[in-house]
């Protein structure tokens, strides 16, 4: 039996991951850019009005003689923006240097500034500032108007695009990835419809698998299993039709030799021959349970099997007739034979089981002392049907419990009557059924218990 | 009593005709199943012994061809291919008996046997089993020639065990064998009813308990 130890990850799970993360990258540098993006359009949107606002202030300049002088009416104290006031702080310098109006505190922007409004970062006082610088003309003389807002004010729309665009990209990004792990696992549904297609047939039955609504990546992967089918049910076909010719090509030969050893040794004239027949009866007879043994050996190999059909087998019944079969064997080896059954069902192949319980059966009886006792037992255990042949004869060793279903294995100084086949064959049906197989001592430690355990029950 | 024994295998064809006739049996063999419809045209037999493995046309069809025209003697079925299909198709084709070579000749012959009697106890013919006689049609038992007086549920009891001679009888069978409608039955009526026939029967026959299945009446032919 194959078992995959650690299986490699699904195809499913490797599209995610390739995917996947680089999926996530990919947004969070959109979420990045167009933040960026945006910052910088508000950026220079309020620059524009600082620098409006700078030159609203020119309108104030007056000249005076020789001097220029603000008109301290004609300040605006504040921009005037669509949602709320903005507190502006100003400084009008002259050519000298001289402030002609408004505070110190406020920077110009650049060492030469133009008749354009000119922008710097500065830092005032702990507080930073943006500032817009602008240089006037007034009948030839020269003033500078420094205006500056705090960067903080900035930053409460800087912090609202952020938050708006780390919002929407994200919501984007969720749908994204939704929508890629909705479209890995609708593109991989023919393939777990294959694989449903695969685990609900049996693979005893090996039935080809539906080449036709696979895709075309996987078609030729069921076409070559479906051929391995084919090649593996002739292959069980043909050993099952050699297993059933060679038992007619040993049975009948050995019943016609039984049948003349039995007359001969009913003939009067042979009573001093007796003896010499009696052996020759109970070596055919060994023989013929040889063959018999060796063909359910052959039916129990997994590769012939496999291909045997399954069905629900009543394990109470099969108790029932396997020991009326052995009811004569056992009343003649002065042996008390019986059953406890209870109703139990399980999947399996009915001829397979007949040999298994047979031979557990035949090996209890063979091995019991006379005024000894054999019972079957069938029923359910925690759910699970189980068979069970207990008999109270001398036991198999503990140690030679695991060696007693080798083929052709024998305990050293047994009175053996069969090859050493008999624990084989209910090692493989077991194996086949997915049973446990056990052996035990029987009851108080006598005797040997035989059990098998099913998997499930058939209800 | 006459017996038809199909069979190719001389070797086995020979000990199965010659161990019948020292049983007491008139037995006559056909090598093929052509060969049996011929004999089976001109002659009576009281029952067919059938290999499977016939050359040409096989056992089973020739079970078919004998039951399609409405014979009714009972047919045992020898075969060396124990699948289970070959089993289930010889019984759904009207075989009453089924044999797995090799077997011993005593087996054979109280298969015989019982074959035989249960067909003469359908019929409701008189049968005899060892030391008993049981005349089915006027439901009397003789043991050595003196009548055994039997109730209607002990003989009812004996017959469907008689029918089943060298069978195990389930103890459920037993119980619908004696079922019937104005008399309820206690949950032990199968025991006492079997211990009473037991009892009447003295040493002349043996009715077994098996364990957990049911009672079997002994053949004494074996």
């Amino acid at each position: 039996m194959i078992r995959a130890l650690k299986s490699a990850p699904s195809i499913q799970r490797r599209l995610l991951w390739f995917l996947l993360p680089p999926l996530a990258a990919l947004m969070l540098a959109g979420v990045y850019a167009n933040y960026r993006a945006a910052t910088a359009f508000v950026e220079s949107a309020y620059d524009e009005r600082l620098g409006d606002a700078a030159i609203a202030l020119a309108g104030s300049l007056i000249k005076e003689g020789q001097r220029v002088r603000v008109d301290p009416g004609a300040v605006p104290t504040t921009a005037h923006r669509t949602d709320h006031l903005v507190d502006l702080r100003y400084a009008i310098v002259g050519a000298g240097g001289e402030l002609l109006a408004g505070t110190r505190e406020v920077p110009i922007a650049a060492a030469s500034v133009t008749a354009n409004p000119t922008f710097a970062d500065a830092l005032v006082g702990g507080e930073r500032l943006r500032v817009a610088s602008y240089r006037v003309n007034i009948a030839r003389d020269v003033a500078i108007i420094s205006v500056a807002e705090s960067a903080a004010q900035r930053a409460v729309p800087g912090r609202f695009i952020l938050a708006s665009t780390w919002l929407m990209d994200f919501i984007q990004l969720d749908v994204t990835l939704l929508i890629v792990w909705l479209g890995v696992h609708f593109g991989l549904k023919p393939l777990l419809s294959l694989r449903r297609q695969i685990e609900a047939g049996s693979p005893r039955e090996l039935k080809h698998l539906d080449a036709t609504t696979v895709p075309g990546e996987v078609k030729p992967l069921v076409e070559a299993l479906n051929l391995l089918f084919d090649v593996l049910a002739e292959a069980a076909r043909s050993q099952r039709r050699f297993v059933a010719d060679t038992a007619h090509q040993l049975r009948t030969p050995i019943t016609g030799l039984l049948g003349n050893l039995e007359l001969l040794m009913k003939e009067p004239g042979t009573v001093l021959l007796r003896p010499r027949l009696q052996a020759l009866h109970t070596g055919m007879e060994n023989l013929a349970r040889s063959a018999n043994q060796l063909l359910a050996l052959a039916r129990a190999d997994p590769s012939t099997s496999f291909a045997e059909p399954f069905d629900t087998v009543d394990l109470q019944a099969l108790a029932g007739r396997i020991v009326e079969i052995n009811v004569d064997r056992a009343l003649n080896a002065g042996l008390d034979l019986g059953v406890e059954a209870a109703a139990a069902a399980v999947r399996g192949n009915l001829r397979l089981l007949e040999d298994l319980l047979g031979n557990l059966v035949d090996n209890a009886i063979h091995y019991t002392p006379r005024d000894g006792h054999v019972t079957v037992r069938v029923g359910l255990r925690d759910g699970r049907p189980y068979l069970e042949v207990e008999d109270d004869g001398p036991g198999i060793p503990e140690d030679q419990r695991g060696r007693v279903r080798e083929r052709f294995y024998r305990i050293p100084g047994s009175t053996g009557h069969g090859c050493g086949l008999g624990l084989a064959i209910v090692s493989e049906i077991a194996e086949a059924h997915g049973a446990q197989f056990t052996l035990e001592s029987g009851a108080a430690g006598k005797g040997t218990l035989a059990r098998l355990l099913f998997r499930s029950p058939v209800v | 009593m006459r017996i038809l024994v199909v069979e190719d295998n001389d070797l086995v064809a020979d000990a199965i005709t010659l161990g019948l006739c020292a049983a007491g049996f008139a037995v006559d063999r056909s090598d093929s199943a052509e060969a049996a419809n011929s004999a089976l045209a001109t002659e009576h037999f009281d029952l067919l012994v059938v290999d499977v493995g016939l050359p040409g046309q096989d056992g089973l069809a020739l079970v078919r061809r004998l039951r399609s025209r409405g014979a009714t003697q009972p047919v045992l079925i020898l075969t060396a291919r124990d699948t289970l299909a070959i089993k289930v198709e010889a019984l759904n084709l009207g075989a009453d008996d089924f044999l797995l070579k090799p077997f011993e000749q005593d087996e054979l012959i109280a298969r015989c046997r019982a074959l035989i009697r249960r067909a003469n106890l359908y019929a409701g013919e008189q049968v005899n089993l060892g030391r008993m006689r049981l005349d089915v049609a006027g439901r009397m038992l003789r043991i050595d020639e003196t009548a055994v007086d039997l109730t209607g549920r002990e003989w009812l009891v004996l017959e469907c065990l008689a029918l089943n001679a060298g069978r195990v009888v389930s103890k459920e069978r037993l119980q619908q064998a004696i079922a019937s409608f104005d008399q309820a039955l206690t949950p032990n009526a199968v025991e006492v009813y079997v211990s009473r026939v037991r009892a009447k029967l003295g040493d002349a026959a043996v009715i077994r308990t098996v364990r957990g299945l049911g009672y079997r009446l002994d053949d004494p032919s074996t």
